[in-house]
């Protein structure tokens, strides 16, 4: 019922993160201890693609604003894909819309990112 | 859940026979009565069951409130009467159990047409006058002793018997730990039998009794049986020359004649 | 210098081969009854009835008696205490009976002294050529080591127990202490507040409080502060305190919000961000009605439920979570209670519940269909509603709620 698997996929551009099923509390630590283990440079981008996520609770928000801190500190990109239903909802009344750069895609994205490198 | 599947109750013998109902006593299950099974079954319809908490029973229906009292077991053995039908049985109660018999007895008397009593025990605490064969230290030991958990084999290392095709009375379905019992669930029991005090019911029994006791029992020692014997009126009494706490198991043969006897007798 | 197997027997050392055969197997043969007698186990033969035959010294060493006192006087279950006796009774004795053997048996023996022994016994039925069972072969085994280690782990394991305990009271008793104990009763205005815990074992993140500020009105706040244990507990007392201390400076909401937003991002590090999510506000009750001037971060949309029986929530876009971002954002509105109207304050525990323990979540939605099917109702109603709702369901609660309703009494305070 708690399950979230967490897809990689990395290249020299960054790394697509594939959320699907349920970010919460129970396995909050799961997904930090995957953003963690990867490594990240300047010019590259994390981006996690939300289309199979179906719920996300304060604490999994909590992963995300970590994510895109380190992000941010090792001067690379952080994005949002596909964020939808009950997702984008709790997003909006966190007023975290304002805040993570959310794009309809993982391929919009990347392409938003190459457009302000380059 | 029903009463059949919480008390393993296993029924063998001739269908038409008259019932017999064996309980057992403290620290063993079901498995003691297998070498008087055989004698019996040809006479009668013989009932076999475990205490919850015992054996092969449900453990999940163990309840401390309920076996923390001699009347928990004695439900026990009135559910499964109810369950099964039994009317005028013979209830055969071993140890700590004759006890559950007599209390049984007294409150549907209906149900039992004689009671055998083995090595029994109404208290086991020496007081005053009244020799139960234990002091109270001797009983705190024991407790304590269970409390423990240094008795016997530890739950996690139980044994298994090998089935020994030299031995053919072992039989094939004691493949489990003989007599294992829930630590908690035997603590519990002890307890209950051996602070019990069940002195002043024996004068209330109204059906039948025998009285089978072994010449040489630290555990029932002969003050007792002839305590017992002498309380319950009309009962007969019977001093097997054996040794030890358990006849059924350690003098089988005269335990189930005196049984087969005194059932097959005249009410 | 050679090393040898066993003693050297003395005399003239001869290195010759054929001499060394000879010594070894005289030592052997001479030591066959020392090794018995010696053993590092005890060693007992009884009868059938258990009738000592025959002990070594190690046994008796270890009990002390003499040899006389034991051998055809008395038998192995005199030497047990009771419980052993008992267990011997029932299980041991049958056992050896049924297989022949049994091993590693733990009982105690009753020393002379009245000391106990704990120990490890195993026996063997011997049988003659007829197979008929002649004689118990037992062995004894000192097992105070062993039942020192025992001993070790149920004492940790009990106080491992106790430990679990104790912290389940201290969670119980920090949490009591999190929340106002009684709320404070605003002249002209009924309030009702609710908390209910999921966990017995963590302390939760919910706060919640109404307090009067110096120039009559009153301030409130409702938050929710991420994730449980100890560092959300002090979260939430910082919040707290930093909110009342704020307002009472400047109580408007949105500048309480700002001040608890730069607080919190002091305390919080970028590798375990801490937010949390609130809703602060201010009564001011004036004739028959309540000025209620509010601001959120990131919180739930409060519901407001109106006297002719209408239910919405109060949204505040653009508001957002408190703590972790340098300069957050906080969205303020305002809202006129009149006699009949209630406004009701929750964290999202409420909305997140899991109304058939299953996976659907309760949601927004039907929480205003409940509060349009409810209204209208006073504070208390709202709250002992919500609550009921809140039993329904079970076991599908994950996260602690806090309810805390507004309405204006429809009586005439006493004056």
């Amino acid at each position: 019922m708690t399950e979230l698997t967490a897809t990689v996929h990395t290249s020299a551009g960054g790394h697509l993160f594939e959320l699907a099923g349920h970010l919460d509390f129970r396995n909050v630590s799961y997904l930090r201890e995957v953003v963690e283990g990867v490594e990240l440079g300047p010019g590259q981008q994390l981006i996690f693609d939300m289309s199979g996520l179906s719920f996300c609770d304060s604490t999994g928000l909590t992963v995300l604003v970590m994510a895109r801190n380190r992000a941010l500190a090792a001067h690379a990109g952080f994005a949002l894909a596909a964020v939808s239903g009950r997702v984008a909802r709790i997003f909006r009344v966190a007023g975290l819309d304002q805040v993570f750069s959310v794009y309809p895609s993982p391929e919009a994205a990347a392409e938003a990112w190459t457009r302000s490198a380059g | 859940m029903d009463v059949r599947t919480r008390n393993h109750v296993v029924v063998t013998g001739r269908e038409d026979g008259p019932a017999m109902l064996l309980a057992h006593g403290f620290g063993c299950d079901q498995n003691m009565w297998r070498f008087v099974v055989p004698a019996l079954e040809a006479r009668f319809r013989v009932v076999l069951f475990d205490y919850v908490g015992a054996g092969r029973s449900d453990l999940s229906s163990w309840r401390e409130e309920r076996y923390s009292e001699l009347a928990g077991y004695v439900d026990d053995v009135l559910d499964i009467c109810h369950e099964l039908n039994l009317v005028q049985a013979v209830f055969v109660g071993h140890s700590v159990s004759s006890m559950v018999g007599v209390l049984a007895a007294i409150r549907e008397p209906d149900l039992f047409a004689k009671l055998v009593l083995i090595t029994p025990s109404p208290r086991y605490v020496d007081d005053g006058e009244y020799r139960g064969g234990f002091s109270r230290e001797d009983i705190d030991e024991l407790l304590d002793s269970l409390e423990s958990n240094y008795l016997g084999w530890s739950a996690a290392m139980a044994p298994v018997i090998m089935g020994n095709p030299d031995r053919p009375e072992l039989g094939e379905e004691l493949t489990n730990s003989f007599c294992a019992t829930d630590p908690l669930a035997a603590r519990t029991f002890a307890r209950a039998t051996f602070l019990s005090d069940n002195r002043a019911d024996l004068a209330k029994v109204s059906v039948p009794t025998l009285v089978l006791q072994c010449s040489n029992d630290v555990i029932a020692p002969p003050e007792v049986g002839a305590f017992v014997h002498a309380e319950i009126d009309g009962s007969e009494l019977v001093t097997l020359d054996a040794t030890g706490h358990c006849p059924q198991l350690s003098a089988p043969r005269p335990t189930a004649e005196a049984i087969v006897a005194f059932a097959a007798g005249p009410p | 210098m050679r090393c040898g197997t066993g003693q050297d027997p003395g005399g003239d050392r001869n290195d010759n081969p054929g001499n060394e055969g000879a010594v070894l197997s005289a030592l052997l043969e001479d030591s066959v009854e020392d090794l018995y007698e010696n053993a590092p186990c005890g060693y007992l033969t009884t009868l059938l009835d258990g009738s000592i035959a025959r002990i070594n010294g190690t046994l008796l060493t270890w009990l002390g008696f003499t040899r006389e006192e034991l051998v055809g006087r008395r038998r192995f279950t005199d030497l047990l205490t009771i419980g052993g006796k008992l267990y011997h009774e029932t299980h041991f004795a049958p056992l050896l009976q049924m297989q022949g053997e049994i091993g590693g048996v733990a009982l105690e023996l009753a020393a002379a002294d009245g000391t106990r022994l704990p120990v490890l016994v195993s026996s063997v039925v011997k049988t003659g050529t007829d197979g008929q069972p002649l004689l118990i072969r037992t062995t004894v085994f000192d097992a105070r080591d062993r039942r020192a280690y025992e001993r070790e782990l149920l004492r940790a394991r009990e106080d491992a127990d106790r430990d679990t305990a104790r912290l389940r009271r201290l969670a119980t008793t920090l949490q009591r202490t999190l929340l106002p104990s009684k709320l404070q009763s605003v002249p002209g205005l009924d309030i009702a507040a609710h908390y209910r815990i999921a966990s017995h074992d963590m302390v939760g993140g919910d706060f919640y409080d109404v307090f009067p500020l110096s120039d009559g009105r009153w301030g409130f706040f409702l938050g929710d502060v991420c994730g449980k244990g100890s560092t959300a507990a002090a979260l939430t007392s910082l919040a707290r305190y930093t909110m009342r201390s704020a307002a009472i400076y400047d109580p408007d909401p949105v500048s309480v919000l700002g001040n608890l937003n730069t607080v919190m991002n002091q305390e919080y590090r970028s590798d375990d961000p801490r937010f949390c999510t609130v809703i602060f506000g201010v009564l001011m009750v004036e004739d028959a009605s309540c000025l209620i001037t509010f601001a959120s971060g990131g919180h739930p949309p409060a519901l407001l439920l109106r006297a002719d029986g209408t239910a919405e929530y109060r949204f505040t876009p653009g508001g957002q979570l408190v703590g972790i971002l340098p300069n957050a954002h906080f969205t303020a509105t305002s809202v006129r209670l009149v006699p009949g109207d209630t406004m009701l304050l929750y964290t999202d525990g409420l909305t997140e519940g899991r109304p058939t323990n299953g996976r659907e979540r309760y949601g927004e939605e039907a929480l205003e269909a409940f509060a349009v099917d409810l209204a209208p109702a006073s504070a208390q109603e709202t709250v002992d509603a919500m609550s009921e709702l809140l039993d329904t369901f079970g076991d599908g609660l994950d996260d602690d709620i806090a309810l805390l309703a507004f309405s204006v009494s429809t009586s005439e305070p006493p004056s």
